[in-house]
């Protein structure tokens, strides 16, 4: 059969044929073709990585945020409570040093009549004794002689007296 | 944008059965001239088709494009001339076609005792041609390609080129890579090569008028030399471990001594490889080709028993060709990518390492 029975010349120079065209391709079409695929292949995922990295720190940036502000939520809430009780404590001490300053006034104003009073006493008793004693030195001159012994008792029942007052 | 593809590909459809049409008429027309009688020979019609010729044959004429017969007479002299001289079975410079014997349809020189002989033949035959033709085109796209690949770093070629690159990926991604793991690099470039024009020389095969026309895949030349290839670059670069495989593989030693049972075994498997590729391209290829050129055959040996059966064949035998010849469009693809895996999985498996450096790998 023909069919089956290699035919030289054709082999010939389909050989020469294909092994030029295997040169030149080898030479200056698949080193780049698949240096390039690869490359882009490579690039593709790259940045599907990339993609991936900012989508997880979006993520992340997002949780950041989001605990900034129940930070800041919680300091607000924080002075806001601090506030208070400090207004509460201002409040208090105020009325406490009024308190304080009211007795201070009260305890001049009570020591100033006491003193006036012992002031009005000193004197009325002087005044008292003055009396009693030119009321005395009458009725003794009256009645009595300048004894020196019914003196001396009369001046310890003035000190009785006042010792009473 | 599915209507305009569909209707694009209905268009392909009736291009290629027309161009079916076309030869066939032209050749049918040629040999019942030559047989005088208006019968038909069938076989000789088919086999015509599937050989190789001197002559091209042209669409819609007679004519025939002469190509360079190339010729080493008896006496070691070399003769170069247009096959136009020997058409009609003249003969010229003591060389003619024979129709006759084991050389029919070759070309032969008369020596001085008048014996006929096979000369060397290194025509520029239709085959040989159209070899040439497909080493331009894939050249071109190749070279193209990668002009472009290099003007668009890190682009995505698109249309013609995103088709190329489709099967490069194909090839290279899915089948070299995983299969040669750190060698893919090195055998990338061969067996790319062996893909695009094993696919280009059977499609330029479905082409069935002038600028193809020529049966190359389903010719078994041409793919024994592929085969051979393949087992060169198995061979050639075949590891020490590969090699020891063969000749003394690690089997008990009453099967490889005194009787080498094993390597003989291991041997033949390494050789029947090669044999396996070049008849499983050339019977699928050639197949393809055959039952097209039977079917359309079949609607002119039907013709004398009337015009209706005859009609009814006509019908049936172009809605299956067309059929068939859709499925071989189908097979062009895959044959060419079978042959690449295949070759393959040969060169994988001659880079076999001593598997304490496996171990060592993992």
């Amino acid at each position: 059969m023909e069919l089956f029975k290699p035919e030289l010349g054709l082999s010939f120079w389909l050989l020469i044929l294909f092994v030029l065209l295997f040169i030149v391709a080898a030479k200056y079409v698949w080193p780049i073709i698949i240096k390039s695929v690869d490359d882009r292949a490579d690039l593709i995922d790259k940045g599907v990585g990339y993609a991936q990295e900012a989508q997880k720190q979006l993520e992340n940036a997002t949780e950041n945020a989001q605990k900034l502000l129940s930070d800041a939520h919680r300091q607000q809430m924080e002075i806001l409570q601090e506030a208070a009780q400090m207004k509460v404590r201002i409040i208090e001490e105020a009325r406490s040093a009024a308190a304080v300053e009211a007795k201070k006034v009260m305890d001049a104003a009570a020591q100033s009549i006491e003193q006036s009073r012992r002031a009005a006493e000193e004197q009325f008793r002087a005044e008292v004794s003055g009396f009693a004693l030119q009321i005395a030195e009458k009725l003794v001159r009256k009645e009595l002689s300048d004894d020196k012994k019914q003196k001396e008792i009369i001046e310890e029942m003035l000190k009785q007296i006042e010792k009473q007052n | 944008m599915y209507k305009l593809t569909n209707m694009k590909f209905k268009r392909c459809i009736l291009i290629i059965t027309m161009l079916l049409a076309i030869p066939f008429a032209t050749t049918i027309k040629a040999s019942s001239h030559a047989e005088g009688d208006g019968e038909l020979n069938v076989k000789e019609l088919i086999f015509h088709h599937l050989l190789d010729s001197y002559e091209w044959e042209l669409p819609c004429t007679d004519a025939k494009l002469p190509l360079p017969i190339i010729v080493r007479d008896y006496q070691g002299k070399w003769h170069m001339f247009s096959s136009s001289r020997l058409s009609h079975g003249e003969e010229y410079e003591g060389f003619k076609i024979t129709h006759e014997g084991d050389n029919s349809g070759k070309v032969v020189g008369t020596d001085a005792e008048g014996n006929e002989y096979r000369p060397l033949d290194f025509s520029i035959t239709k085959d040989v041609s159209e070899i040439i033709l497909a080493t331009i085109i894939i050249l071109i796209l190749l070279l193209s390609l990668a002009r472009w690949y290099k003007k668009n770093p890190n682009k995505a070629p698109r249309k013609l080129f995103g088709g190329i690159e489709l099967l490069i990926e194909m090839v290279y991604v899915e089948v070299i890579k995983p299969i040669l793991g750190k060698d893919a690099k090195r055998f990338a470039p061969y067996l790319l090569t062996i893909f695009f024009f094993i696919l280009t020389i059977n499609l330029i095969g479905m082409i069935t008028t002038f600028p193809g026309g020529a049966n190359l895949s389903g010719n078994i030349a041409v793919t024994l030399v592929l085969a051979l290839l393949t087992f060169l670059v198995v061979n050639i670069f075949g590891t020490k471990h590969y090699w020891k495989d063969l000749f003394w593989p690690e089997v008990p030693m009453f099967m490889k001594f005194p009787i080498p049972i094993m390597p003989v075994i291991e041997i033949f498997g390494a050789l029947t490889k090669p044999v396996a590729l070049m008849i499983r391209l050339f019977a699928n290829m050639m197949g393809g080709h055959m039952i097209t050129l039977v079917l359309i055959s079949l609607i002119f040996i039907f013709a004398s028993l009337g015009t209706a059966v005859q009609s009814g064949t006509a019908l049936f035998s172009t809605i299956f060709a067309l059929f068939m010849g859709v499925l071989h469009l189908l097979i062009c693809l895959i044959q060419a990518y079978v042959f690449t895996m295949l070759s393959t999985i040969f060169i994988g498996l001659a880079q076999i390492h001593g598997h304490k450096e496996e171990k060592h790998e993992k």
